[in-house]
């Protein structure tokens, strides 16, 4: 199967004998694809300045059997993520990508959220909202989408002045009056978080708590790499 | 095949980069049959290599010394420290430069999603240098890719920490190159990094 000029991003990439590479692709409309870039780490690639992660490519490749051969890609004008916050915050986006999606199952509408998100990294826009925005899309996308809108036990609408605990497999539950204990959120802060209003500090601080320990359910007890290595990188 | 041990030297002979099989045979054939001598030599000294050859202490390049003769020597200017990935860069360097000054070997880059953060490129040992005083200057000439600029920004961080002047090589369209014949990438990144004329 030959795909032609397929919109997608480099994920990741691993040398392979001697002057090849093994890439991670993710396309809009392929989903995540294991190509080899044959020759990219050789001294004449001309593909080698083109196949940078973050930057919108078209690319072209040949399918046989698990792993395809890339055979062209062309970069579209896009701005690189500045080193810091904004590199770390597209790294850990790759890593979700890559720990979550199996190759081969097409994502149109997450590749979109993917593509949005990096661009306004690129863009300098504060990376945590980007990011909590994109994982709320990523369970979505996967499935496993989390419920703020209404209580997962009595079917009534969220309340704001009332507090939920929530349970991740199923969604908030409202706590009674005075009772202690639990994973707590206040109705106003999942009925925020339900609007995607993550660019206030209070609502992206609890969404983080739920979203973390929501992704913790796909991504087992592995942790993830890029969390590990900033947080060293901190101390 | 009629020896196990000439199949056993073609697949061992596979381990070095651009050598495939047909390769591989070529080679083994020739030094048995025409240099036994230059086999022997070769065989001695990859043993040799292989069990001494370790981490310079200072700058973490490969050599045999516990310091390498680049460090220890007296002639080099010790104000100075270019920060690259490989030792095959600080090669490249001395031969194309007239840099004098010294050199810290990261062997790697920045790459958390495979787990290599400061740990794995010594920036511990690098921190302790900047903390000593002795630098007026330090060079950055990681890689220009995602990575190397990430690990030229932590550490150019690091060293501001200190008080210490950082700088960045040059990169972009390449010497008697044009314009329209460089990739995107190549260029993009040139024309990001223009400078006052
Ligand atoms: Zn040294």
């Amino acid at each position: 199967m030959r795909i032609q000029l397929t919109p997608g991003f480099v994920l990741h990439e691993r040398p392979y004998r001697d002057t090849s590479a093994l890439l991670e692709l993710f396309t809009r409309e392929h989903g995540r694809v294991g190509v080899v870039a044959r020759g990219l780490r050789s001294r004449r690639s001309r593909l080698r300045g083109e196949l940078q992660p973050f930057c919108p490519l078209l690319l072209s490749w040949q399918a046989r059997g698990e792993l395809g051969t890339l055979t062209g890609a062309e970069r579209r004008p896009s701005a690189m993520l500045a080193p810091g916050d904004a590199l770390f915050g597209g790294w850990y986006l790759n890593e979700l990508l890559l720990r979550l999606l199996a190759r081969g199952d097409p994502h149109p509408g997450l590749f979109d959220i993917y593509a949005g998100a990096v661009a306004a990294l690129a863009a300098a826009e504060a990376p945590a909202p980007v990011l909590r925005r994109f994982e709320a899309g990523l369970l979505q996308a996967l499935g496993y989408g989390l419920v703020f809108g209404h209580d997962v036990e009595s079917g009534e609408p969220v309340q704001p002045d009332c507090d939920y605990d929530y349970r991740l497999e199923s969604g908030p539950v409202r706590v009674p009056p005075g009772q202690a204990g639990g994973f707590v959120f206040s109705g106003a802060r999942l009925l925020a978080m339900g609007e995607g209003r993550f660019e206030d500090a209070a609502v992206e601080k609890d969404a983080r708590r739920l979203m973390r320990a929501a992704l913790k359910l796909y991504l087992g007890d592995k942790p993830l790499k890029t969390r590990e290595v900033l947080e060293s990188l901190r101390r | 095949m009629s020896s196990p041990l000439i199949e056993e030297l073609i697949e061992a002979l596979r381990c070095l980069p651009g050598v495939g099989a047909r390769t591989a045979q070529r080679m083994a054939y020739h030094l048995l049959e025409r240099d036994r001598a230059g086999g022997r030599r070769l065989s001695a000294v990859l043993a040799d290599a292989m069990d001494r050859i370790g981490h310079c202490a200072q700058c973490r390049t490969l050599t045999e010394d516990s310091v390498c003769r680049l460090c220890a020597g007296g002639s080099r200017d010790r104000s100075q420290l270019c920060i690259v990935e490989t030792p095959a860069d600080v090669a490249a360097l001395e031969q194309a430069t007239d840099y004098r000054g010294l050199y810290f070997v990261l062997m790697g880059h920045l790459s958390p999603l495979d787990g290599v953060g400061p740990a794995e490129l010594g920036l511990d040992t690098l921190a302790e240098r900047f903390a000593g005083g002795e630098l007026a200057e330090v060079i950055l000439a990681t890689n220009p890719t995602v990575e190397g600029e990430a690990t030229a920004h932590y550490i150019s961080e690091l060293a501001r920490r200190e008080g210490i002047r950082t700088t960045r090589i040059a990169h972009g369209v390449p010497l008697g190159g044009e314009l329209e014949y460089i990739d995107g990438g190549t260029l993009s990144h040139a024309f990001a990094g223009r400078q006052e004329l």
